[in-house]
């Protein structure tokens, strides 16, 4: 009976003990800075330069594009053969398979609408030029000029698709019939925004000031994110709801490709991005305003850039490893080990570095292991997609 | 994400001695630089910086005589990080003193030290501004 009595008061005390430890103290400006990294999700995206951005016709074409083998060369290979749906739309390799291994691992799609740079260098301006690449890429696709022109013509649901999102049939210049199925796949794309996470219940509660309801969020996620913020300096460039500026930076992953092979990251891309015809200040840009292309006008080349790539967002990354522009670290343990000990000699910075082995006790690791897994949720089995002319 | 830029300027109040400078920019707002020989006025569009959004300068000078002078160029960097922007700004000028500084992105946060070259005559000398972005 006293036994009881005693284990009954221990329990208690012990509910007390947690519940008062919950909530770490957050000073204004920290609640300032996570405030940041929300609210969540943000508004659709309407890209001026696609349009049919934001058209329910152009996703569901673009949904049907985005899965269709005939794109490619062989008849084999979709979009979704690398951007699966069921593995955070990327592929779960080091790097991507194509008709070759590529140098690059496959990016996740989530969120992508909201960013301005495609590609780990940011070749593409816009979403729609980024979906080209893969189409013609003879190591990717390997579709061809004018394959997808015939698609789009010859089968009569796609013909129908096509006239419901364009408001014409598909006429017979295949490269603005190219530059359309990119359009519709970028509507698509657009679509893909991440679920909200508890990061985003903590966010919310501590803005709000509804204590109970931060509490709930895990104390190791709390400390990891005080990290995150604070010590590490993390949030200089993953910044924002999405955790990225969408800019570019070199954390000291090496560049090599192989041997006598690099990378040039950044500084490559921002060559491709003005050889294209497909960019933003070419003809096939739907923004008679032309107020989108203030990036590509004003953007300058660098050496800096070079070995440059950018800066990946962070919402469901711990779910979709491996990591890095080449696939170079399996977990996401890995990765907060990258930055606890990177050597200093790989970081090209001479002012105050912005990445610098941060040397984190086991205890700082595991913290911001859980505060990267808060950004993650659970994303329900997708739908197969309306039909594209019932 | 909307930021506020915290500013280390002074704020706009014509000073009596300005003349016929044109330091008014409307809606109340920017900051005055001003050396020896210069007197410059500014303000961002859209008034608030945010990280990573391109935004444009309005910039009036002149010189401090209340004489005509010229804005050659306008950057910004870090000096922290030792880095600048990843974008160059081209200036138009409006007339009467007036320019527009157009294509400027601050793609992290900190203390930013924007840069402006002005020029009356053959004298051209460097006037700076630092702008904290949170
Ligand atoms: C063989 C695998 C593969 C296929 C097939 C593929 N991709 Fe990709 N995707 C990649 C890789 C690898 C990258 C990174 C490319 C780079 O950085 O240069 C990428 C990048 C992208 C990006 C930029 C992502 C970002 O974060 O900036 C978009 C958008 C994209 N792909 C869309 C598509 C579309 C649309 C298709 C079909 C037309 C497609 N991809 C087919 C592997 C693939
Ligand atoms: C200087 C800017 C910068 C800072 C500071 C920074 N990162 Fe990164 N981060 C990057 C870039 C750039 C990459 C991609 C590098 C590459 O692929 O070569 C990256 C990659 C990552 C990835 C892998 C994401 C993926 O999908 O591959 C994670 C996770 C990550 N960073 C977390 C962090 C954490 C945690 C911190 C703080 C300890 C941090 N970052 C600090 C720029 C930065």
């Amino acid at each position: 009976m006293i036994r009881l009595v005693l284990l009954v008061a221990l329990l208690a005390a012990g509910t007390v003990g947690v519940r008062a430890q919950q909530l770490l103290d957050w000073s204004p400006e920290e609640i300032s800075a996570v405030g940041q990294h929300g609210p969540w999700p943000p508004p659709p995206v309407q890209d001026p330069s696609n349009r049919v951005s934001g058209i329910a016709a152009g996703v569901v074409l673009g949904e049907h594009l985005f899965n269709e083998p005939r794109l490619s060369g062989d008849g084999r290979m979709s979009c979704a053969t690398c951007h699966q749906a069921g593995r955070e739309w990327s592929d779960g390799l080091a790097k991507a398979r194509g008709a070759v291994e590529l140098d690059r691992r496959t990016p996740s799609l989530w969120n992508i609408g909201y960013l301005h740079w495609f590609g780990w260098d940011g070749a593409g301006d816009s979403l729609w030029a980024q979906s080209i690449r893969p189409l013609l890429d003879p190591r990717e696709m390997n579709g061809g000029p004018t394959r997808a022109g015939e698609l789009l013509r010859n089968d009569a649901a796609f013909a129908c698709g096509y006239e419901k999102a364009f408001g014409s049939k598909p006429g017979t210049d295949d490269e603005r019939l190219l530059v359309d199925t990119a359009k519709a796949l970028a509507a698509f794309q657009a679509t893909l925004v991440s679920p909200r996470t508890p990061f985003d219940e903590f966010r919310d509660a501590l803005v709000d000031g509804d204590r109970d309801r931060a509490s709930r969020y895990p104390l190791a996620a709390q400390r990891g994110l005080k990290l995150f913020i604070g010590d590490a300096n993390c949030n200089l460039c993953h910044l924002g709801p999405r955790f990225t500026s969408g800019e570019f930076g070199d954390i000291g992953i090496p560049f090599f490709v192989r041997p006598g092979v690099v990378d040039p990251g950044r500084l490559g891309g921002l060559q491709r991005l003005s050889a294209s015809p497909f960019n933003l200040l070419g003809k096939y840009n739907d923004d008679v305003t032309a107020s989108n292309t203030r990036r590509v006008r004003h953007v300058q080349r660098q050496h800096s850039n070079f070995g440059e790539f950018r800066v990946p967002g962070l919402r469901q990354a711990g779910r979709s490893g491996p990591y890095m522009h080449n696939g170079s670290l399996a977990r996401i343990e890995d990765v907060v080990r990258h930055y606890s000990e990177v050597s200093p000699d790989r970081l090209h910075s001479d002012g105050t570095p912005l990445v610098r082995p941060l040397g984190l006790t086991p205890q700082q690791s595991a913290d911001l292991v859980a505060f990267l897994r808060s950004l993650d949720a659970e994303t329900p089995p997708r739908p197969a997609p309306a039909p594209l002319c019932p | 994400m909307r930021l506020a830029a915290a500013l280390l300027g002074v704020l706009l109040a014509t000073p009596a001695w300005a003349g016929d400078c044109p330091l008014d920019l409307g809606r109340g707002t920017g900051w005055v630089v001003f050396s020896d020989d210069y007197l410059m006025a500014f303000r961002a569009d859209p008034l608030h910086i945010e990280v990573g959004e391109p935004f444009a300068l309005l910039i009036n000078v002149c010189t401090r005589r209340g004489g005509a002078a010229e804005l050659l160029a306008v950057d910004a960097n870090m000096p922290a990080h030792r880095h600048g922007m990843n974008y160059r700004a081209t200036i138009v000028a409006k007339g009467d003193g007036r320019f527009r500084a157009e294509g400027l992105l601050f793609h992290m946060p900190g203390r930013w030290e924007i840069n402006f070259d002005v020029r009356a005559g053959d004298e051209s000398e460097r006037l700076t501004h630092d702008i904290i972005l949170k």
